[in-house]
């Protein structure tokens, strides 16, 4: 076969049941309780198409990570499999990505979670909550994958009940009872918009293959579990969307703070919005239990391939957990919740999930290409059309994202470029290129000051702004032309 | 001449942390505070270049800093 992972010294404990949920409970965010309201008004009732849609463009990809990961149970999902294919670079990218992603996902859920417990005791405070939340699914996480599992289908198949009190309530209620019609008032192009902004709820299902390496008999769970959460997921958005437009038309969820909580008040009365907001606190849990695992276990195979510390490697004594891994991510979760600009930051948790899934997909046809013989339980069928489609969707996907959210990620690969560089060229050369840009920027800044005191700059500024602005370029000048001049002058040891 | 040296890489590396640091507060505030953007004569398409401008020397600041102090104090 002549592909081989390092050795895999995690326990095979998360069984067909657990694996599934582990998806569900991942993708099944605070997102869908709050995304609805203006993804309704772009498509109308048109939404419950976009659904439909959403579930499919998922499926192209989630049928390669199917594949994948029945062929590569290892640790590490996307970042593994790109490894193989690709390996350098590309391969570390794809892990980096995921890593920092999933770290800012499990800090904007814990912040979610504890807003919707605002709700219930004003009086709590939001960051507080937040980072406790995260404190406790680390002790969890640590504990075992076993526990981690329990818990995940425990939250999961509480938040399912919930949902399902509300779905069939809805069907059955004589409320609204008007025939529904699907209407699109933005056309099929309003219809894509509304996909592009709601794909969202359907990520997280990948944390799967980051834990594919603890999980039993992957060759038939892992595939079966990835489908079994495509289709679950698909059912879950599609009927939730059929039932809030039989009780509320899409102009009336425009302006709702959470647009699910608002219709289940309108149907069921103050237990409704008990019912949802309970629903969403356990989806926010979920949602930081799955996340913590993964991020963890994407740090893990970054060390075994010696592009992390190799401290990320080392394993509990007694849990057989990363626990080095989980718990340096927890604490940078924690710091990313406690900081409050996590609705800022978290936009980098899309870009970065739809790169992996654009690598994921590139790694497949790689794979298929120059490892024609390896084992594959499961195949993803038409191929090539299907991960073409998936690269495709997912570009389109990335057209749609906020300005915003694509610098943020220019941002991350940026840093991610950076770590690379300095673990793998040596810190030598690193210390004379950054001695060189140090100058480069005083150079600049002194120009700078020049010409904010020749008034040379276009910008009309007030006196004491220039002032302000001509010393900083000062400060500046002189403090990175001494930087660049101790980067490059002290010997090699 | 090693402990000026040592001295000399802590202020410089403390101070292009620093700076690093404002610089990303400052394109945060850019992103966020309409009024600064007025006071600035930022222009709304201009924002995110800005942004990306001091991002990416906040970026830069902060791990030369870093690497400045961490080497004295290593020595490699």
């Amino acid at each position: 076969m002549g592909i081989k992972m390092k050795e895999n010294r995690l326990k095979r404990e998360l069984g067909l049941l657990h694996t599934t949920m582990m998806g569900i409970g991942g993708a099944i965010c605070a997102g869908v309780f709050v995304t609805l309201g203006y993804a309704a008004t772009l498509a109308g009732t048109a939404l419950i198409i976009a659904m439909i849609l959403c579930g499919t463009i998922n499926l192209f990809t989630m049928l390669s990570y199917a594949e994948l990961g029945a062929a590569l149970p290892s640790a590490g999902g996307e970042y593994t499999f790109a490894k193989v294919s690709f390996g350098g670079f590309l391969s570390f990218a794809t892990g980096w990505f995921e890593w920092i992603s999933n770290m800012f996902y499990a800090a904007f859920s814990a912040v979610g979670f504890a807003y919707l417990i605002s709700y219930i005791v004003p009086a709590i405070n939001v960051p507080l909550v937040a980072v406790l939340i995260v404190a406790l699914f680390t002790g969890i996480n640590i504990k075992g994958v076993k526990e981690t599992g329990l818990t995940q289908t425990a939250l999961v198949l509480i938040l399912l009940a919930l949902l399902g009190i509300f779905i069939f309530w809805g069907f059955y209620t004589t409320q609204g009872a008007a025939p529904l019609t699907i209407e699109a008032p933005g056309g099929f192009l309003g219809v894509l918009k509304a996909s592009a902004f709601i794909f969202v709820v359907y990520l997280g299902g990948e944390s799967i293959a980051v834990a594919q390496a603890e999980i039993k008999d992957p060759r038939k769970n892992i595939p079966r579990a990835i489908l079994l959460t495509c289709f679950a997921l698909i059912f879950i958005y599609t009927t939730i969307a059929f039932v809030i437009f039989k009780i509320a038309p899409p102009e009336s969820l425009a302006g709702q703070s959470s647009p699910l909580a608002y219709v289940a008040e309108q149907l069921m009365g103050p237990l409704g919005l008990g019912i949802i907001t309970i629903a969403g606190i356990i989806a926010a849990l979920s949602s930081v239990n799955t996340s913590t695992m993964a991020h963890s276990r994407v740090a893990y195979a970054l060390a075994r391939d010696g592009y992390f510390p190799k401290s990320f490697f080392s394993l509990h004594g007694r849990f057989s957990t990363p626990f080095i891994a989980i718990l340096i991510g927890s604490v940078f979760t924690a710091a990313v919740a406690a900081t409050g600009i996590v609705n800022f930051v978290t936009y980098a948790t899309d870009f970065g999930f739809i790169i992996g899934f654009i690598f994921v997909n590139l790694s497949l046809m790689r794979l298929r290409r120059d490892k024609p013989s390896l084992y594959r339980p499961f195949k993803v069928p038409f191929y090539p059309l299907t991960p073409i489609l998936g690269i495709a969707t997912s570009l389109l996907l990335l057209f749609f994202l906020d300005p915003g959210t694509l610098l943020i990620g220019l941002e991350l690969f940026i840093f991610g470029i950076i770590a690379y560089y300095i673990r793998m060229v040596g810190y030598f050369r690193i210390y004379n290129a950054f001695g060189g840009i140090n100058f480069g920027i005083s150079a600049f800044s002194a120009l700078l000051a020049y010409l904010i005191m020749s008034n040379s700059t276009m910008i009309p500024l007030t006196r004491d702004a220039q002032l302000l602005f001509f010393v900083v370029a000062v400060l500046v000048s002189i403090v990175y032309l001494g930087a660049g001049l101790l980067n490059i002058t002290k010997k090699h040891e | 001449m090693g402990k000026a040296r040592k001295a000399m890489s802590w202020i410089a590396g403390g101070i292009q942390v620093t700076l690093g640091a404002l610089a990303a507060v400052v394109a945060f505030l850019i992103h966020t505070n309409a009024s600064l953007q007025e006071t600035l004569a930022i222009s709304f398409q201009e924002v995110y270049l800005y942004m990306l401008l001091l991002l990416v020397f906040g970026t830069f600041s902060i791990i030369s800093g870093l690497l400045l102090v961490h080497r004295e104090n290593n020595g490699n």
